[in-house]
């Protein structure tokens, strides 16, 4: 579905190294690695945010429907939830049907800043659903979330990724227990310029755990 | 909200202006001199004016003329500085001649435009609306080089069009900015048009102007001054202010969660 063939990224000095790998739909990515490693780089290549990375670096995008979940909401702070919805797209009925999915029933009329980081990072997600995405992008979702609000909004990603098996899905995490949950397939971005130093498939239980734990042995997790 | 340098309290426009109006009223009063009328003498004046219709006429021309010359400078210096602010080739472009323009005598635009066109309503209009573009120009840029980067990845990624980008993100952005350009476009602009007509136009306030000043009727002079302040206050009451409010309520939002 997806190809990359990213020659690299410099900010002054290199960051990204070249990436190459390939994403089908119902790929589950976790994507680890230590902080400031270049993952949200890497992701924003991808959605095709980087304009210095051309998009023949990123073979097959323009035919997807992205969405893309940010660190901040990035809502527009002076449109409602509703409104933010439906200027991606969603239907009226369509709207309120993906807020009560994310837990945020009646609160369409709500602005972006009236909600707690944890509803408005739903609200987000609920953006990202209204675009019907070929390709989830998730950057950090359970990050300055107390443990409660980030075990719920796991189970909430976990339930859409069980309800839409065709969509593929990349998340940027530094937690290796998110991949647990979330992830059947692994990345592992280290090095300076950074490099995919792991793109392991997830098929059994057991098998995440021997990554993770060959991580922890490396301690290179970062977290 | 500090009270230092803020909105000062209403009780202050009571009390300072009709203070004024007495203090002008015995000065007036002791010089009995016609070249300074009692705010009386002014008042007989305006209601004189009013009644034959005069007043109004002239008033209208004005504004008319105000609206006009303002809302194309608000349109072209609005396109102008967001291309500046987002463009830096533009912006080395147009930056030079907007330095030019900026410094430009109102006066001098205004004659150039009446040798240049002839003494028509468009060479009137266009004089005050390249005195007042490069203003909007110039407030506009800021704004637009403030715009927030994650919006606009958040409307890249979202595919906005460039209509949805322009009035669902930027608008909203820019608004302080543009308000600011409002405000001192009002103001700036209608003392233009007052000189425009004083210099070439046969209706308006700034004509009236020149036909006291030709008697020294120093009472109709500032009888059509107050009038035409007045109206500009009346905009700013009943135009700009409500807007303000009405634009700007999502900043502020109450707290939903707790």
């Amino acid at each position: 579905m997806l190809e990359l063939r990213i020659a690299g990224r410099d900010f002054g000095q290199p960051v990204l190294g070249e990436v190459f790998a390939t994403i089908d739909r119902g790929d589950r990515i976790c994507l680890l690695g230590p902080s400031g490693i270049g993952k949200t780089t890497l992701l924003n290549a991808i959605a095709g945010l980087d304009k210095s990375v051309p998009d023949e670096a990123v073979i097959g995008r323009d035919k997807l429907r992205v969405g893309y979940l940010f660190q901040e909401h990035r809502l527009l702070p002076w449109r409602t939830l509703h409104a933010n919805l439906r200027l991606v797209g969603a239907k009226a009925d369509e709207a309120e049907r993906l807020l009560g999915q994310v837990g945020l029933s009646g609160y369409g009329h709500y602005l972006p800043d009236q909600l707690s980081l944890g509803m408005a990072r739903r609200a987000a997600l609920a953006r990202c659903l209204a675009v019907k995405p070929d390709l989830l992008l998730l950057d950090e979702p359970f990050a300055s979330l107390d443990p409660v609000m980030a075990g719920e909004l796991k189970a909430l990603i976990a339930g859409i990724l069980d309800s839409h098996p065709d969509m593929a899905m990349i998340c940027v995490t530094h937690d290796g227990g998110d991949a647990e949950i979330l992830a059947n397939r692994l990345w592992y971005l280290d090095g300076k310029p950074a490099r995919l130093q792991w793109d392991d498939a997830i098929c059994e239980p057991g098998l995440i755990d021997g990554l993770l734990g060959r991580l922890r042995d490396l301690d290179l997790t970062g977290s | 909200m500090k009270g230092r340098a803020g909105r000062p309290p209403l009780w202050s426009y009571w009390v300072v202006l009709p203070s004024f109006v007495l203090l002008w009223g015995l000065i007036a009063w002791l010089l009995q001199s016609p070249l300074l009328p009692t705010p009386l003498n002014v008042l007989d004046t305006l209601i004189r004016e009013s009644a034959t219709g005069e007043l109004w006429h002239h008033l209208g021309a004005t504004l008319g003329r105000v609206v006009v010359a303002f809302i194309l400078a608000m349109i072209i210096g609005t396109a102008i500085g967001i291309v500046m602010g987002r463009s830096p080739t533009t912006n080395a472009l147009f930056d030079p001649l907007l330095v030019l323009l900026l410094n430009l005598p109102a006066l001098v635009t205004i004659i150039l435009m009446y040798v240049w066109f002839g003494l028509v309503e468009v060479a009137a209009v266009m004089a005050v609306v390249i005195n007042k573009v490069p203003n909007v120009a110039v407030t506009v840029r800021e704004g637009a080089r403030s715009l927030d980067f994650r919006l606009e990845e958040m409307a890249t990624v979202y595919e906005f069009t460039r209509w949805q980008r322009l009035r669902e993100v930027w608008v909203p952005q820019l608004f302080p900015y543009l308000m600011a350009a409002t405000r001192g476009g009002l103001a700036l602009i209608w003392k233009i048009v007052l000189v425009v007509e004083l210099l070439g136009r046969s209706s308006g306030v700034g004509f009236q102007l020149h036909m006291a000043f030709q008697v020294f009727d120093v009472a109709a002079i500032l009888a059509y001054s107050l009038a035409f302040i007045a109206v500009v206050q009346l905009i700013e009451l009943a135009i700009l202010q409500p807007l303000e409010r009405r634009s700007s309520r999502w900043r502020q939002p109450e707290a939903a969660h707790a």
